[in-house]
């Protein structure tokens, strides 16, 4: 597994489209999540209407709410991002072949596929890390800007919330390289994994959200179970949003490593036990 | 240097019986394959385009589960870190990380196979390929992919090397570099198993040939006794005129035995036979403008023995 993850770390480091995805992630949080916020609702146009002021409503990109911010903003465009992350990771080898490479050196499949999985680990705790203090940055200089005072979010904040940034981004990073594996194809890998963010998740989510039934099923997805865990940081200026959840943040913390866990197994069941090029 | 040891029963370090492999489409690719790669030996893997030679070099490399069957590869079970460890294998085509150089991704196969970095330049150096390491692998030419393949292969410097159709896809000029280099490869005992469909190839870098035709063994030798057992050597005779010869001719042997093709006959008979046939046609009137011995070539022979599978043959 070792030599597994220190050949992983070569090609990751080396390969562009990681960067990309990452830099896609940053740029788009930096952006428009809080540059674009801020000089909007510090210029509010003629017709805005909320029922909270302007003034208050910029205050979600200041540092007293870090946490919310990030996590409510990265659960669709990290998510996704996550996904593809995970589909390349694995589809790729099948589609270059080099599946076979690897799996003509010495490892075991489990080895291979654990020290993918190690890498992966890291590689969303880094992104996770650094998420998280280029954000803190941007909210502080934007907080130095507007000439206002905020606090920091309190260490167990902090701690709790980079957990849960972590959990998810390893859940969906989880589930787009389980579905690399079965699919063996980039294309089918991410259109599947998005379709089902997007069609599943969040569409189908939102229509049969009261009815039911099918509410029993939504409370075992992993996208509500995440947003219960997200909702649970509540910005400074809203009361909990929490009555509109379908499940606790316990359970949704516990539901999303249930899925950490099957997505990893199913992958290496599937890993472990399929030919490789036959036809 | 000393013969490689390979640690193996009977010094053979490829060894399957009954290996079988039916496809979930039905396909019957390999059929009860017996085959026997001795250690030190080049090994020729021959047969037509689908007859099942990379789908046996699959299983043996642990990339395929056999249907049925068993096989021992260097001294262990296909695809087990013990027997991956003791070889290098090629399989099918190179497959390589396009954005990575060619220098980068035998550093990521190094880094699986727990190979030293210090190996890396020595294989490079080895396939030729130092001056273009540095660049993308998706720039390469097939013959430096090829080259690469070798190269990430050698890199355990293994006992047994697994290369299939190495020279697919190259020009004759690496065509023949990748000959030599396979000839080289054998130094210092190392057992080389290589596929093919092409004869030439088979018949100037092998020992010993193995014929695969629609899955299954159907002949194990050296190109010599493959020769000897297809009918070997004929003799040919240019004689006129051609209707009396060909009636002299089958008078003398079995008409079975003698065959004509563009006025020239094909003697299915001993060549030490040639002076008295000779003899016996002039005698007869009959006027003989060329008379010599034919080996029969290996492509008669493989196309003897793949158009129609028999059972295994030894």
């Amino acid at each position: 597994m070792i030599a597994s993850l220190r050949a992983e770390s070569l090609k990751t480091r080396k390969r562009w489209a990681n960067w990309i995805l990452f830099g896609i992630l940053l740029l788009t949080l930096l952006l428009i999540g809080y540059v674009v916020v801020y000089v909007v609702l510090s210029n509010p146009p003629p017709n805005f209407r909320s029922p909270v002021p302007a003034r208050v409503l910029k205050r979600e990109v200041f540092p007293e709410n870090l946490v919310p911010n990030v996590l409510a903003f990265t659960s669709r465009i990290g998510t996704a991002i996550m996904i593809i992350l995970g589909g390349l990771s694995t589809a790729s080898e099948y589609g270059w072949l080099t599946v076979q490479t690897i799996l003509v050196q010495k490892p075991s499949r489990s080895a291979v596929l654990l020290g993918k999985l190690a890498m992966l680990a890291i590689v969303t705790l880094l992104v996770a890390v650094v998420t998280l203090a280029a954000t803190a940055l941007t909210s502080y200089l934007l907080m130095t800007i507007d000439g206002t005072s905020s606090s920091w979010p309190s260490a167990t904040v902090l701690l709790k919330g980079f957990g849960a940034l972590w959990l998810e981004f390893a859940v969906w990073t989880a589930f787009g390289m389980l579905l690399g594996i079965a699919f063996r194809s980039t294309a089918a890998a991410i259109g599947g994994g998005l379709t089902y963010l997007f069609v599943g998740e969040d569409l189908l989510g939102q229509v049969f959200r009261n009815t039911e039934g099918v509410k029993e099923v939504l409370r075992f997805l992993p996208g509500v179970n995440a947003g219960a865990v997200n909702a649970s940081f509540r910005l400074t200026f809203r009361n909990p949003d929490t009555t509109t959840q379908l499940v606790d943040a316990t359970r949704g913390t516990i539901t999303l490593l249930a899925y950490l866990v099957a997505f990893t197994v199913l992958a290496l069941l599937i890993f472990r036990r399929l030919d490789v090029g036959s036809s | 240097m000393p013969p490689r040891r390979m640690g193996l029963a009977q010094g053979l370090a490829v060894e399957t019986r009954g290996l079988t492999k039916r496809y979930s489409t039905g396909v019957l690719a390999v059929d009860d394959l017996n085959l026997r790669v001795r250690t030190g030996e080049v090994y020729g893997f021959l047969g037509p385009n689908g007859a099942g030679k990379t789908t046996t070099l699959r299983m043996l490399s642990g990339l395929l589960r056999p249907t049925s069957g068993t096989a021992t590869v260097a001294g262990g079970v296909p695809g087990s870190p013990g027997s991956l460890a003791r070889m290098g294998a090629m399989v099918e085509t190179p497959a390589f990380y396009p954005y990575l150089s060619g220098r980068d991704n035998l550093r990521v196969v190094a880094r699986y196979a727990g190979v030293p970095r210090s190996r890396v330049e020595p294989v490079l150096q080895q396939v030729d390929l130092t001056d273009r390491a540095r660049h993308k692998f998706r720039t390469y030419s097939t013959g430096m992919k090829q080259r690469l393949g070798v190269a990430a292969a050698l890199l355990k410097d293994p006992e047994l090397l697994i290369l299939d159709e190495p020279t697919s896809g190259l020009d004759p000029q690496g065509t023949v570099e990748m000959r030599e280099l396979i000839k080289e490869l054998r130094h210092g005992g190392r057992t080389v198993l290589l596929s093919s469909h092409l004869l030439n190839e088979v018949e100037l870098t092998c020992d010993r040939v193995g014929v695969i035709a629609k899955g299954k063994l159907v002949a194990e030798g050296t190109v010599d006794e493959l020769r000897a057992r297809s009918g070997g050597s004929a003799l040919l005779v240019r004689a006129t005129p051609l209707d009396q010869a060909q009636r002299l001719l089958e008078s003398l042997l079995q008409p079975s035995k003698v065959q004509v093709r563009d006025g020239l006959f094909s003697l299915a008979v001993d060549p030490s036979q040639a002076a008295a046939i000779n003899r016996r046609l002039v005698a007869d009137g009959v006027d003989v403008s060329e008379l010599r011995v034919s080996e029969q070539s290996l492509e008669d022979v493989f196309l003897q023995l793949t158009e129609k599978p028999q059972g295994t043959g030894s």
